[in-house]
């Protein structure tokens, strides 16, 4: 019996794989990162299954709205000629191929030496509000870290922005 | 004989009507009755006064007025209501179709002209509808070498996603949002993440300059004015404790929120004008240096879609900023209640008493809800129009400089006073107000 959910598990890993093939095969770059879009959505769409919208929502805004805009920027300013020098040798794909196959033996092979054989999918999701309570208890040392590297990231962000001001500036005298 | 039909036998017209008959039977007994038979075997049909809605008794209630008010109770309660009139797109459209009109005659008054003024009897008020028809007739004229895929979707994907944006937004209390999602707020970024791509998408797709200048800048514009508009959100978010819109709103029944974060407030007004391409941000659209900017290659109904998208991500964002900052649907009782002895007696004409049971249609509160909810949407969508006709246009340095620096550093003043609002013990779960 096929449930609900399997349908759609299957559907995205479809969605999922297919573009994740689609982006490295097409010869158009702006297709090839649209395709990684799709990609990207799949494993947010993947979460929401997962009963976790909030970490969905995230890897929408981030990955698509952040990420593959920037992919998809560089790749138009870019000449095509100048970077694509075809170097079509078929030894190259079957050992990509060869590689992923190793990779996802190696993969499943740890899956099922976890001893994970089943998960119970009747339970309630995990409250975001949850994962900041632990966040502020158990993992305060972590959280106090990422607040840092942002938070220098992001006065790394106003200082460039600043130090535009300053060459304006400079420009006009 | 007359000369339009020099061929014309009566007994010819006779057969084409039997002709046609004979065909319209054959297809509706082989086609269309499976048809409504397989429809109803899937539709859900609601149940009236405990009674199914089964076909006749559909046929009889056409025939009976007073049993029409059960069913059109049954039908606003239905998801196929709220998304596609309230609270969801025939709602945005009809105050985006309003916005449009509004913004044209407004500015014509701001800068002393008529504005539209011969269409229609009163002040060119019919001047939208020709307009749509206009575009609707118009020839779509794809440019040589473009993209097709990526150019024919372009204007689709945008009216989706601001459509999406929509049903983000709750419209009253009670439920009435399409989509009631638990990380809303959240939700609402990652709908505004696709803006900047279908637009650069579609710029590039056009093959042609200035779109593609258009595009490039609408993607700075809208990528780095997303960060403040999502860091001068936060400080609601950590008064509130939750990311669900209309909890947003119920939070916000005895005080708003832009008393006491009126920097955010701000901040979000600035970063939206920004995202929404409105003046003094159009750079993406400078019709004086860039033609119509990335939408220079749009014709016909391709324009029309976009130009409902963008009225749509304006009523979404007006909606969102008085759903953060201005109380949502809150304010005092002023909708009148439903005139009791019309449900008792009915309305009497004269010999005639025309009762309707089931009376009232909707319920006092969300009328009310809906009154003050319109009101300040309109407010606020008013002072998004009002720059259009007050400012020039600013530089894209000055632009980046804005969002990159002067707006997030005030993003960051105004979490630093949510936090110590509920550090002092004025607002929060333990706090006096």
């Amino acid at each position: 019996m096929l449930h609900m959910a399997d349908a759609v598990f299957l559907a995205l890993a479809v969605m999922t794989i297919g573009s994740a093939i689609a982006a490295l095969e097409v010869r158009s770059l702006i297709y090839g990162s649209i395709a990684l879009m799709g990609t990207l959505g799949g494993i947010a769409g993947f979460f929401l299954l997962l009963d976790s919208p909030f970490v969905a929502m995230f890897q929408i805004a981030v990955y698509i709205g952040s990420i593959a805009v920037l992919i998809l920027f560089t790749v138009m300013l870019v000449r095509r000629q100048l970077i694509f020098i075809k170097i079509e040798d078929p030894r190259r794909r079957y050992a990509g191929i060869g590689l992923m196959l190793v990779m996802m033996l190696a993969l499943g092979a740890v899956i099922l030496a976890s001893g994970i054989k089943s998960i119970q999918t009747d339970e309630p999701p995990v409250d975001f509000r949850e994962i900041g309570e632990d966040f502020l208890i158990y993992y305060w040392p972590a959280l106090v870290l990422m607040a840092l590297i942002l938070a220098s990231s992001v006065i790394g962000a106003l200082t460039l922005a600043r130090r535009e001001d300053i060459t304006n500036e400079q420009h006009n005298a | 004989m007359s000369s339009l039909a020099p061929k014309f036998r009566f007994s010819y017209f006779i057969k084409s009507i039997l002709d046609n008959g004979f065909w319209a039977v054959i297809l509706l007994t082989l086609a269309g009755i499976p048809l409504v038979q397989v429809l109803l075997f899937y539709l859900e049909l609601p149940v009236l006064d405990d009674k199914l809605l089964s076909p006749y008794l559909a046929f009889t209630i056409l025939a009976d007025p007073s049993g029409q008010i059960p069913l059109l109770k049954s039908f606003i309660q239905t998801d196929f209501f709220r998304i596609a009139m309230f609270p969801g797109f025939g709602f945005a459209a009809l105050l985006a179709a309003g916005t449009i009109f509004v913004e044209r005659k407004m500015l014509a008054k701001l800068q002393l002209r008529v504005g539209p003024f011969y269409c229609g009897k009163i002040e060119g008020i019919l001047q939208l509808m020709s307009d749509g028809i206009k575009l609707l007739t118009k020839e779509i004229i794809i440019p040589a070498r473009a993209d097709k895929p990526i150019f024919w979707a372009a204007p689709v994907l945008f009216v989706a996603t601001a459509a999406a944006f929509v049903a983000l937004i709750p419209a009253a209390g009670g439920g009435w949002v399409v989509a009631d999602v638990d990380v809303g707020l959240l939700a609402v970024f990652a709908v505004i993440g696709f803006f900047p791509v279908i637009t650069v998408l579609s710029s590039w797709s056009a093959n042609s300059k200035f779109p593609f200048i258009g595009g490039i800048r609408a993607l700075h514009q809208m990528v780095s004015f997303e960060i403040p508009l999502i860091l001068s959100v936060l400080g609601v978010v950590i008064l509130t404790g939750t990311l669900n819109l209309t909890e947003i709103v119920e939070s916000q029944s005895t005080y708003w929120w832009i008393i006491f974060l009126p920097i955010g407030a701000i901040v979000f007004f600035i970063a939206m004008l920004a995202e929404l391409e409105r003046i003094p941000f159009d750079l993406p659209e400078a019709e004086s240096e860039i033609v119509a900017g990335w939408l220079t290659e749009f014709s016909g109904m391709m324009y029309g879609l976009v130009q409902l998208g963008s009225y749509l991500k304006l009523y979404a964002f007006a909606a969102l900023f008085v759903v953060l900052f201005l109380g949502g649907w809150h304010g005092p009782q002023v909708w009148p209640p439903f005139p009791q002895e019309i449900i008792e007696k009915g309305i009497e004409m004269g010999p005639i008493n025309a009762r309707f049971p089931g009376l009232p249609l909707l319920d006092q509160q969300m009328l009310n809800d809906v009154l003050w909810f319109v009101i300040k949407v309109v407010g606020v969508i008013f002072f998004i129009l009002l720059p259009r006709g007050v400012f020039p246009r600013i530089r894209i340095d000055l632009l980046l400089h804005i969002g990159w620096y002067k707006l997030i550093g005030l993003a960051f003043v105004n979490i630093f006073i949510a936090l110590g609002l509920i550090y002092a013990g004025v607002l929060g779960p333990e706090g006096i107000l």
